[in-house]
């Protein structure tokens, strides 16, 4: 199944959900012409906000990616609360949730490197390009190096 | 002046390959018709991988 972007992000703001996306969907927000597969975002770690994700997650059957089948896994409260990032496989796709990302540290911390973007009727936080490149170099992926150069000719062809 | 930019030297190798005509083209979109190119790449790229799934079982049978 692809996941259903177009369904996935306007859930989150509806279900107000505070989170700022990342990652490959991020990168096609700004001109990236990647395909990318999943959902990632850093969310909020207060209470309020893991109690709206949990709420949010809940219909969505929310699995760990790649686990096998079987295992006493429930997305609650207690779950959120005692990780920190967590990669699901959910009825409407894959979504990754970062409490903390390498390079960029939590929600607060990228707050002010975010733009908004409005798309699928909705409005929410993505993180702004250079700091995009910046997580990317940070997560150090040999598979990223591509994206990165392609991220890095975009920054070049937006400030021509 | 504008400030120069440092860059990985492993990523301008990669740099060199990278299509913009692609980029160029995404950068004349919004980001919200952006994020429509992609749900809709995505559906078809489903579509072809579960017709590559099918034309492989047949292949089989």
């Amino acid at each position: 199944m692809s996941t259903q972007f177009d369904k996935i992000l306007p859930l989150l703001v509806n279900s107000d959900v505070e989170f700022i996306l990342i990652g490959g969907v991020a990168g096609n927000i700004h001109g990236s012409a990647r395909l990318t597969f999943d959902v990632d975002i850093v969310y909020h770690r207060n209470k309020a906000n893991l109690e709206r994700l949990v709420a949010f997650l809940h219909p969505l059957n929310p699995y760990l990616r790649g686990a096998p089948p079987g295992l006493p896994f429930k997305l609650d409260l207690p779950t959120l609360h005692n990780g920190l990032n967590f990669t699901l496989t959910t009825t409407l796709g894959d979504l990754d949730l970062l409490g903390e990302v390498a390079g960029g540290g939590g929600y607060w911390d990228l707050m002010d490197y975010t733009i908004e973007v409005e798309a699928f009727g909705v409005k929410f936080k993505c993180v702004d390009l250079p700091t995009l490149i910046k997580l990317k170099r940070a997560a150090g992926r040999p598979k990223d190096l591509e994206s990165i150069a392609e991220l890095e000719a975009l920054l070049e062809e937006g400030d021509k | 002046m504008k400030k120069q930019r440092y860059r990985d030297p492993v990523i301008e190798v990669y740099m060199k390959d990278v299509d913009r005509t692609l980029l160029r083209e995404n950068l004349k979109l919004t980001p919200a018709q952006r994020l429509e190119k992609l749900v809709n790449f995505s559906s078809f790229a489903a579509e072809l991988r579960v017709a590559g799934a099918r034309a492989r079982r047949a292949k089989k049978s």
